[in-house]
């Protein structure tokens, strides 16, 4: 387990209170004062398992730049699966024909990978149920609706081309 | 206005056809994994349409910003919180479902099933 460092937990601080302000949206000083306790009760414990490595990452301006524009990719890939899942259920016709395949990932960092396998989650039709890592190369396990593809390479492509494009802009 | 007004109608509309789709899917599909596989169009499409809807009014009708930023973090919160919650979910039926009875209908030529203990 890591040890917990200064800049982890200011890192983390900052993120919480920004939330906790959204979240409120009361300027008071009886609001901001518990907002500073939560948000530091929270940072204490949990920075150790949020921020590794450079903590300031996140507040790299190139970074959520970069992370905006993923958001568009994301958006294309979820509305065309979507569509595609509705009319798996509507139309009744297509056939499902469900598996596991294994998908070989270039992603080298904890947060991309996170981010990754969480967008192929959020996909209709692909799920991620396991990460590992196979002779120096990281594994993405994903149930996927209907299996088309030969090869887990072949099966990569068709299940998150543009996703790691986008992915690895932002975290790598 | 009326323009705002009319997109917001369709918005909302199309979020309850996703999200309508997501439970059909949990009814009809034949087994865990392909319900939790259909069922992943009511956080997306589903939620986000219906977000989307309610952060214009709030923002055009209503006029209270605060509203507005309250149910964009709500969309974010269930976009970041959702995935984990299947992912666990899918690791720990697909587990279950080793131990006995085969209730998983899984292609028999898929590649990859041996997911590490």
């Amino acid at each position: 387990m890591q040890k917990t460092r200064f800049s982890a937990v200011l890192a983390t601080f900052i993120l919480c209170m920004v939330v906790w302000i959204l979240i409120t949206w009361s300027f008071s000083v009886q609001e901001l004062v518990a907002g500073v306790l939560v948000s530091l009760a929270t940072a204490l414990f949990s920075s150790r398992f949020f921020a590794h490595g450079d903590s300031w990452r996140f507040f790299n301006p190139a970074k959520i730049f970069s992370l905006i524009g993923y958001s568009f990719t994301f958006f294309k890939e979820l509305v065309k699966a979507n569509v595609d899942m509705a009319k798996r259920v509507y139309g009744g016709c297509k056939a499902v024909n469900p598996g596991i395949v294994r998908v070989p990932t270039e992603m080298k960092s904890d947060y991309g990978l996170a981010l990754l396998s969480d967008s192929i989650t959020l996909t209709p039709g692909t799920i991620t149920m396991d990460v590992a890592e196979e002779d120096g190369k990281n594994c993405l396990y994903v149930h996927w609706i209907d299996v088309t593809a030969e090869s887990g390479e072949a099966a990569g492509e068709a299940i998150k081309g543009e996703l790691e494009k986008g992915t690895r802009r932002v975290f790598d | 206005m009326i323009a705002i007004r009319l997109l917001i109608d369709v918005l909302i509309v199309v979020g309850a056809y996703f999200a309508l789709a997501g439970t059909l899917g949990i009814l009809k599909m034949p087994d865990v994994l392909c319900r939790m596989q259909a069922s992943t169009c009511i956080p997306t499409l589903g939620v986000l349409c219906v977000a989307i809807g309610g952060i214009l009014y709030a923002a055009c009708f209503l006029h209270s910003a605060d509203n507005a930023i309250k149910i964009a973090v709500i969309g974010l919160m269930i976009l970041f919180t959702n995935p984990i919650g299947s992912h666990v979910l899918a690791k720990g039926a697909y587990k279950a479902d080793r131990k006995g009875k085969n209730s998983l209908k899984l292609n028999p030529d898929d590649y990859g099933r041996d997911i590490n203990e």
